[in-house]
């Protein structure tokens, strides 16, 4: 399988689970459009220009030619993030980022130990006064008011 | 003309209040910060720095992220000369003769004629925003919502025309965007579409999470574990200032570029990306060597340089007349300016006229700002850049984290981002554009509601956009751009992509 083939029918998966979901709107008559319609639109037009990305993608590169050697850092990224996220206004903000600072520079990048220490403290709570106190942007505090 | 010099002295009193003076200096200072920075373009800084500009006063937040928004434009570039890393994605084509500049000792006047450059075209721009943009505004009175449907349907062909890879990728991405655009209440039923019972849903997907999600986390995704960077070249104040044959070469390109940069900055798409791709080929086009470009060629820094300067002003004139984007970061700077209750549009220019005015003659002082601080300065920014990408990206990966979070205080934005970070990786290596979902994103809803008011209106029939001549010039040029867009894909020819190396990009 080439690489455009298989995006353009993931492309036109997508655009029938539109249509699927879609179907719990009325789409109205052409001289009132119900909250359907547009949608509908859409999911066509998206699922016709999946088909034709597949259809003319069989000069694109093979699907095993795309390399992903940064995947698993990715990954890696994306599930700290979303740990930090979760954490975000069940222990505050300053704690939080302090943590996903230091999981970050200590456990995934291996600094020493006393920078990475400032690095997260500096980090965290400089930017919440600056975010916080400064700017009056309302930032989560943790139960400990911290 | 006396009316719009009147005006303008009116907006220079705006802009020379201290408050904003200081405003548009930090915000080409954070600007140009932003735009060295790798992951962090001017649309990620703009939208990180959007809940910063809630509790300022309209004028005082639409200066400051247009600070931000020209300075990391010219932050890019000072990457891409002096280390071959675009800061963002515009100043893909400063890296290619920059950089070859800098290996052969020259990075000093490379990075003075694209700071001379993109304030000549920044200068350009707004001259041309502040003609143009009043013109267009009265002339958008005439609008009904068949006029507005046509308006953005062209923007959408001329997006898949003017974009760097592949039409049917770029269409299938603007589609992607209008889908989401589709998520919460619709305004005509009170219907909430594709909520899955997720309260913060109904009112739709924010344009800051999806921003910072495909363009922001999607980038430290794709670089992360990358190599430490190369060691920073520092030039001296006397090394910047360029010779007169540098001058004179660079001159028209610059000229040119401007005025390129500014007409394509109008019309909807990547502009600034786009304006610098094909400012580099014709300028390799034109001149009497072009095997001097890719190897130093002081014109492949000043063209390019200055037409994407130009497209970031000319982006303005249908934002703020029209109050239509033409790019994501419009996108947000529409959102910046709602926040306080004023919807931009074509009754703007009439109702906040201290805004409008006072916000172009920021722009003429954000550029004497950007061009008298950042030369002397080069050598300062450039330490930033010594920070290993280790420290780096887990404080960028928090800075979005805690921009998503305070644009509503909802936790659903900052899933929204780092889902649009996920999605944002796969896409791109697929070799998909995302800037359209971005832009399709904020046109969804506005397409939704002119298409239906325009078949409520005619009674069902599609026939009103061939009965409103407006309307049939906008289709007209919209399906004709469409149909010389999907020639090379059909008969498989070269296009004017290929002509100026965009495919490769593309790729």
């Amino acid at each position: 399988m080439k690489s455009d083939q298989v995006s353009g029918l993931m492309l036109f998966a997508l655009a029938v689970c539109v249509w699927w979901l879609n179907r719990a709107f009325p789409v109205g008559s052409l001289s009132d459009p119900g909250p359907g319609y547009v949608p509908l639109l859409l999911a066509i037009a998206f699922g016709g220009i999946g088909l034709l990305i597949a259809a003319f993608g069989g000069r694109s590169e093979p699907l095993l030619a795309i390399r992903w050697p940064e995947a698993g850092r990715a990954a890696v990224i994306l599930i700290a993030c979303a740990v930090a996220t979760l954490a975000l206004e069940r222990i505050g903000y300053r704690l939080s980022i302090m943590v996903f600072l230091v999981f970050f520079l200590g456990v995934v990048e291996r600094k020493k130990p006393l920078v990475v220490a400032l690095v997260a403290a500096g980090f965290s709570l400089a930017s919440f006064y600056v975010i916080s106190d400064l700017l009056r942007v309302p930032l989560p505090r943790g139960p400990w008011g911290f | 003309m006396i009316e719009t010099f009147n005006s303008l002295m009116m907006g220079f009193s705006v802009a020379f209040q201290p408050q904003v003076l200081m405003y548009a200096f930090f915000g080409c200072i954070i600007g140009t910060l932003v735009g060295m920075m790798p992951g962090l373009g001017p649309l990620a800084g703009i939208s990180l720095l959007l809940p910063a500009t809630f509790g300022l006063n309209p004028i005082v937040a639409i200066v400051l992220l247009a600070g931000v928004y020209y300075g990391a434009m010219y932050g890019g570039s000072t990457t891409s000369i002096l280390m071959r890393i675009p800061g963002e994605a515009a100043s893909v084509m400063t890296c290619v003769d920059g950089y070859a500049m800098t290996q052969q000792g020259r990075a000093g006047p490379a990075l003075a004629i694209a700071a001379i450059g993109s304030f000549f075209a920044g200068t350009v721009g707004v001259v041309g925003l502040m003609l143009l943009a009043p013109t267009l505004a009265d002339f958008a009175l005439r609008f009904g919502p068949p006029e507005y449907t046509a308006l953005l349907l062209m923007g959408l062909f001329v997006l898949a025309y003017m974009s760097g890879g592949s039409m049917l990728k770029t269409l299938a991405m603007a589609v992607l965007g209008l889908l989401l655009g589709m998520i919460g209440i619709d305004a005509m039923s009170g219907y909430t579409r594709f909520s899955f019972d997720i309260t913060e849903l109904g009112d739709g997907v924010g344009i800051v999470p999806v921003a910072v999600g495909l363009f922001g986390i999607s980038e430290i995704l794709l670089t992360a574990g990358q190599p430490e960077p190369p060691k920073v070249q520092q030039p001296t104040l006397r090394q910047l200032i360029p010779s007169r044959e540098d001058f004179r070469y660079s001159a028209g390109p610059i000229m040119r570029g401007s005025l390129l940069g500014f007409m394509i900055g109008i019309i909807p798409g990547s502009a600034h990306i786009i304006s610098s791709f094909v400012s580099y080929g014709i300028e390799r086009r034109l001149s009497p060597h072009p095997e001097r470009f890719g190897k130093g060629a002081i014109e492949g820094v000043a063209g390019p340089e200055s037409a994407n300067n130009a497209a970031a002003t000319g982006a303005f004139v249908p934002m703020l007349a029209l109050g239509i984007p033409t790019s994501p970061v419009t996108a947000v700077m529409i959102a910046a300016i709602m926040v306080h209750g004023i919807l931009p549009g074509p009754m703007l220019i009439q109702q906040q006229p201290d805004l409008f005015w006072g916000f172009v003659a920021s722009m003429y002082v954000g550029n004497v700002v950007l061009l008298v601080l950042n030369l002397p300065m080069v050598g300062l920014f450039v330490n930033l850049l010594r920070i290993p990408y280790a420290y780096l990206y887990p404080c960028i990966l928090a800075f979005c984290i805690l921009g998503c979070y305070s644009v509503s205080n909802s936790m659903i934005d900052v899933w929204i981002m780092l889902g649009m970070g996920g999605v944002g990786y796969v896409l791109r290596k697929f070799g998909f554009d995302l800037a359209p979902v971005a832009l399709g994103l904020v046109l969804g809803p506005m397409l939704e509601l002119s298409l239906r008011q325009s078949l409520a209106m005619s009674g069902g029939s599609y026939g009103i956009f061939l009965e409103r001549p407006i309307a049939v010039v906008m289709l007209a040029l919209g399906l004709l751009l469409l149909a010389l867009a999907l020639k090379p894909v059909l008969f498989k020819g070269r296009d004017w992509r290929s002509k100026v190396g965009l495919d490769d990009q593309a790729g």
